[in-house]
C-alpha cells in the first residue's frame, strides 16, 4: 500500500469513528432492531460498515447513556435476541447529531462548489 | 451432533468463557448480559450459514469481534472514565462508611463525656467544696483542675466558687461544639 492509499484509510477510519454513533441512532430511527440486523444493515452500506467487535460495545454503551433501551424477545422457536430501540432522549442526540451532520456537509460541499480564483461573495477571500 | 459442530461448539465457549473472565469488573448480571447477547449472535449466525448450505465459518465470525480481552476492555472502558462504579465495588464503599461510623461514635463519647466530666465538677463543688477546684503550685509550673481526694498541701486554690459556673459553660460549650462536629460528620457517612 502506498502512502496515499494509507492516508485514506486513516481518514475514512476517522471519519467512520466520527459519525458512528449518528450511524446507529440513524439506523434505529423509528425502527426496533436486534445486534445482528443492526449489523447488516450497517455493512450493507459502504461507509458504514463496522464490525460485531465494534457494535455490541457501543450499544452497550448507548444504553448506559440512555439514548437507547433494550429487551430481550422470544418469537416461536427461535432463540431470544435483544432488540434496541431510541429512547426520547436518543431521538432528542439523534435530532442534534443530524443538525450538526447536515451543517458540515452543506458547509463542506459549499467549499467545493466555489474553488478560486474569483474571489468569493461574501468574505472576500 | 457431528465431530464440527462440536468443534465449533468448544471455539465459542472457550471465547465466551475468555470474555466472561476479563469481563469481572463489571456486575455478574451485566457480564452475563453481554455473554448472553453475543452468544445468541454467533448461534444465529451459525443458523443463517447453515440454512444457506454454507459450512459454518467458526473463526470468521469471531474475528469480527476480535480478541476476547479488547472486546472486554471496551464494555469496562466507562468504568475508567468515571461512571458509576459497578455492584462489585460497594465493599469499598462500606470500609469507608464503618470507618466514619466508628469516628461518629468516638466523637460522641469523648465529646459527652468531657461535658459531663465538667457538669460533675461544678456538682461536685456543692457536696465536696474543699475537694472541688483548681489548684497551682507554688512555682507556676503545675495545675491541679478538678476533683480530688486529698487537696495538694501548701498550694492556694485560685478558682473558689467561680468553678461552678465556669465548669458549667464549658460543659454546655464542649456539648454545643460536640454536636455540631456530629452534624457534620452525620453528613459523610
Amino acid at each position: 500500500m502506498n502512502s496515499t492509499e494509507a492516508l485514506m484509510e486513516k481518514w475514512e477510519v476517522q471519519l467512520r469513528k466520527g459519525t458512528l454513533e449518528l450511524a446507529i441512532l440513524a439506523a434505529l430511527q423509528q425502527r426496533t432492531l436486534y445486534g445482528l440486523e443492526l449489523l447488516k444493515l450497517l455493512q450493507s452500506l459502504p461507509s458504514t460498515t463496522i464490525t460485531e467487535g465494534t457494535l455490541y460495545p457501543l450499544l452497550d454503551r448507548l444504553k448506559r447513556d440512555e439514548l437507547v433501551d433494550a429487551q430481550w424477545v422470544q418469537e416461536g422457536e427461535t432463540r431470544p435476541r435483544k432488540y434496541y430501540q431510541l429512547t426520547p432522549l436518543g431521538n432528542k442526540k439523534l435530532t442534534d447529531l443530524t443538525r450538526l451532520w447536515r451543517q458540515s456537509v452543506s458547509d463542506i460541499e459549499w467549499l467545493l462548489a466555489n474553488p478560486g480564483p474569483q474571489p468569493l461573495p461574501n468574505t472576500g477571500v | 451432533m457431528s465431530a464440527a459442530e462440536l468443534h465449533n461448539n468448544e471455539m465459542i465457549h472457550g471465547y465466551l468463557n475468555d470474555l466472561r473472565r476479563y469481563l469481572s469488573r463489571l456486575a455478574p448480571h451485566e457480564t452475563q448480559e453481554v455473554i448472553r447477547e453475543i452468544e445468541s449472535h454467533l448461534f444465529d449466525v451459525l443458523d443463517q450459514q447453515a440454512a444457506n448450505g454454507q459450512a459454518a465459518d467458526v473463526a470468521e465470525i469471531l474475528r469480527g469481534f476480535g480478541d476476547a480481552r479488547q472486546l472486554a476492555a471496551l464494555y469496562v472502558a466507562h468504568i475508567e472514565e468515571g461512571a458509576p462504579p459497578p455492584r462489585g465495588f460497594r465493599a469499598i464503599q462500606s470500609v469507608k462508611k464503618s470507618v466514619t461510623a466508628s469516628l461518629y461514635f468516638a466523637m460522641a463519647v469523648f465529646g459527652f463525656s468531657m461535658a459531663f466530666g465538667l457538669l460533675f465538677i461544678a456538682g461536685a463543688k456543692f457536696l465536696l467544696p474543699e475537694s472541688v477546684g483548681v489548684w497551682s503550685t507554688p512555682h507556676g509550673d503545675s495545675i491541679v483542675v478538678g476533683f480530688v481526694s486529698v487537696p495538694p498541701m501548701a498550694t492556694p486554690e485560685v478558682m473558689g466558687w467561680w468553678i461552678v459556673p465556669v465548669a458549667t459553660l464549658l460543659a454546655v460549650g464542649v456539648a454545643w461544639l460536640t454536636r455540631k462536629v456530629l452534624l457534620v460528620l452525620k453528613q459523610h457517612m
